[in-house]
């Protein structure tokens, strides 16, 4: 049997099993209607509000620090698959690159970016004024 | 790879480490601001010397990525000195909030490695890194103040723009990546030259139009007038100079090696955009009030110029690009520097109604703008001048009869609003300030020096442009030569 | 199994960047036009990687994580920018003395349309 004979087989066992389930389901499962039951995301809880709420904005700083320091491990990864192969040289290369990446943090630790929300505010306060 | 190896990346490696340090600087030195200025312009300061000890190892390839040569280090030295003055001249715009603006030093600093990476670049794995190390700290440098909406808005669209102009740029990449299988620019370049397929052209135009954005000549030029307004003066100055002039020389390296542009139907499209580039901007810049825009608008029609003497290629156009180049930094820099030197935290000095009067209060500050004007319409005894003489030789010696009375014509249009402007400087001021300031504030002292500093450039450079031009020609050949030999 | 032949992964990736070309002269609002920025510059990384793929060789990928990194470091440039601009929009972000002094909260549907930017300003408000 070749590749696409055995997918064409899968495809008909998984509606065959999704299909048995539905059947069964609909058949055995008690029915019911009350407030809740048409809700999205129906657990027992009513939704309090609307989903469009106002985010404050440190999360956008959260965000952007997993992304910046996410593309930075790419780069160790790159490195690290091939670690062997590239020697001192690409070990001396990716050294700079960390050092680097550091100072960048550093840079921001001192700067305060690491300390969002109510303290923060409040330290701004007393050293800014405003 | 040998010490001299070594030391030819020596000025890379002082910009990218003095930048690091500017960085520790701004997070644990007290007076930030002044501290930020200092090590970043020791930093430049040091990466322009250390060029005359990298002179000498010049030319040498080191890795698949740099190409050190006489050339590389040329502009680099131009990207270097035009970030000098542009810091000088930013010290005292800035200074009113120094608490949040030394930061401005590190981006410039950083803009200012990605031009001498893009300048030195033989892959376009270097060239894409060295463009986006430029481009990104421009974002935030135009946007630099923050309570100006327009400034804000004007970086988002240049972010837009340059992700556009980036993506451009890498899908041609990609294609001309697709049929040769390298990323060097040489064999790039020596697969464009010949027979090429219909691949590799798609991919070259596509290049094209992601450079045309980046150097802002016509048709790609709609967003230079905003981005030039509503950014502080001394980010304007970097892109009207470093920015643009790397990717000049970086459209030199990429070309001129195959003779692309001086055959083919690239040189068709390129000439076609000098000449559009060379109209437009001087038409559009006949009845702008506002010297930053007239600024963006003429800065339009010079590269439209640069172009001319790229299509003329060989030796004697990547000589009169560099040259002409030298001549648009030194005149540019001057102008910005006065606006920079002349406007207040409140207001941007802008509108050419500021610069009424201009000659009694600022009698010294009035003539170096108005040589800087000067030299930008090209008139005799300045930079401009003997820069468009070279264009014209270059251009007529390849004979390239249309173009060279195109730029005749444009020259001409485009003294008419120099002049303009130079006539208001020595106008008396208008009464009741509408619009000019009054009382008019000092010049800062450092920005006052770079404003000095570049007049004088303009009118040695002028005067006695001998040694120079033989100088830039030297380097030229030199850069022929490496291509051959890469070839 | 034949590998698949690079002529359709460019195509996939033309398509891609033409989708992101129409998206950002179509749309209005800043944050779908960095999306499509985006788009734009994941189809040229594609492309990438297809003709790396064709070489048999890792510079595609390399100018891919290049890519990854240069469209991060916009993203969070240009995300700042509409920060800082959403905050100016009056009506989209209220008093921080009424809010309490806690940190300036945003109003996504500002961000992702600008009609809404216009009705604030208008100080209307809509259902």
């Amino acid at each position: 049997m070749n590749g696409l004979g055995s997918l064409a087989l899968y495809l008909v066992v998984v509606v065959a099993i999704v299909g048995f389930i539905m059947v069964l389901t609909h058949l055995l499962g008690e029915r019911h209607s009350q407030r809740g039951t048409a809700v999205p995301y129906e657990s027992g809880i009513f939704p309090t509000g609307s989903a469009r709420i106002r985010f404050p904005s440190d999360f956008y700083l959260v965000a952007m620090f997993f992304v910046v320091f996410d593309v930075a491990a790419v780069y160790l990864f790159a490195w690290a698959v091939a670690a062997r192969e590239l020697g001192w040289a690409g070990y001396a290369a990716i050294l700079v690159f960390s050092l680097e990446t550091i100072a960048g943090l550093a840079y921001l630790w001192k700067m305060g970016a690491f300390d969002w929300g109510a303290r923060r505010k409040r330290e701004h306060l007393e050293r800014h004024g405003y | 790879m040998s010490a001299s190896g070594y030391l030819g990346l020596l000025p890379l490696a002082i910009l990218a480490g003095s930048a690091i340090l500017v960085l520790f600087g701004l997070a644990f030195a007290r007076q930030r601001y002044e501290t930020a200025f200092a090590l970043s312009m020791a930093g430049l300061v040091a990466a322009l010397a250390s060029l005359f000890f990298a002179w000498t190892g010049a030319p040498q390839r080191f890795t698949a990525l740099l190409v050190l040569d006489h050339f590389a280090y040329l502009s680099m030295a131009l990207s270097i000195g035009a970030t000098i003055v542009v810091e000088f001249m930013s010290f005292a715009y800035f200074r009113a909030r120094r608490e949040e603006n030394g930061e401005f030093y590190f981006l410039l600093q950083l803009a200012c490695l990605g031009c001498a990476v893009l300048a030195s670049s033989s892959s376009f794995a270097s060239f894409f890194l060295g463009l986006e190390l430029l481009s990104t700290p421009l974002f935030t440098l135009i946007g630099y103040r923050r309570e100006r909406e327009a400034g804000l808005r004007s970086a988002f669209m240049y972010l837009i723009l340059a992700g556009v102009s980036s993506a451009f740029l890498l899908f041609g990449m990609a294609l001309v990546y697709l049929e040769t299988g390298s990323l060097d620019i040489t064999t790039a370049a020596r697969a464009a030259s010949g027979s090429a397929s219909f691949t590799v052209l798609a991919g070259l135009a596509l290049m094209t139009v992601g450079i045309g954005f980046k150097l802002a000549v016509a048709p790609f030029h709609v967003w230079t007038p905003d981005i030039y307004d509503a950014a502080p003066a001394p980010a304007t100055a970097f892109i009207a100079t470093a920015s643009k002039g790397a990717m000049a020389i970086l459209l030199v390296r990429f070309f001129a090696p195959a003779g692309i542009a001086g055959a083919g139907p690239f040189a068709w499209i390129f000439a076609a955009i000098a000449g559009i580039s060379m109209f437009t901007g001087n038409i559009l810049a006949l009845r702008e009030g506002n010297l930053k825009r007239l600024l963006a608008y003429s800065s339009i029609a010079h590269l439209g110029y640069i172009l001319v003497a790229f299509v003329a290629s060989g030796n004697q156009g990547s000589a009169a690009v560099s040259f002409y180049l030298v001549a648009y930094f030194v005149s540019n820099l001057a102008a910005f520097a006065a606006v920079a030197g002349l406007s207040t935290n409140e207001a941007e000095a802008d509108s050419i109604e500021h610069y009424r009067g201009l000659a009694k209060g600022h009698p010294w500050a009035a003539a170096a703008l108005t040589a800087s004007l000067l030299s930008l319409a090209g008139l005799p005894l300045t930079a401009g001048f003997m820069g468009k003489f070279v264009i014209f030789e270059a251009g007529a010696g390849a004979f390239l009869w249309v173009l060279v009375v195109i730029l005749a014509v444009n020259s001409t249009i485009s003294i008419f609003y120099y002049l303009r402007v130079v006539s208001a400087l020595y106008r008396p001021a208008s009464e009741a300030g509408t619009g000019s300031m009054s009382p008019r504030p000092a010049m800062p002292a450092l920005a006052a020096i770079a404003l000095a500093a570049m007049a004088i450039a303009i009118i040695v450079i002028g005067a006695m442009p001998g040694s120079l031009m033989a100088f830039i020609r030297e380097v030229a050949r030199d850069i022929a030569s490496n291509a051959a030999a890469a070839l | 199994m034949a590998a698949v032949s690079f002529e359709y992964g460019l195509a996939l990736a033309a398509i891609l960047f033409i989708l992101g070309l129409v998206g950002l002269l179509t749309r209005r609002s800043l944050v779908f036009m960095l999306l499509c920025v985006e788009i734009m510059l994941n189809a040229a990384g594609f492309a990438f990687i297809v003709a790396g793929a064709r070489w048999g060789g890792a510079d595609g990928q390399v100018m891919f994580i290049f890519l990854l990194t240069m469209a991060a470091a916009e993203v969070a440039v240009g995300l700042a920018l509409i920060l800082v601009l959403s905050g100016r929009v009056p009506g989209a972000v209220p008093d921080e003395a009424a809010a309490g002094g806690e940190p300036a909260p945003v109003d996504m549907r500002s961000l992702l349309d600008t009609d809404y930017q216009k009705d604030a300003q208008a100080g209307r408000t809509r259902p």
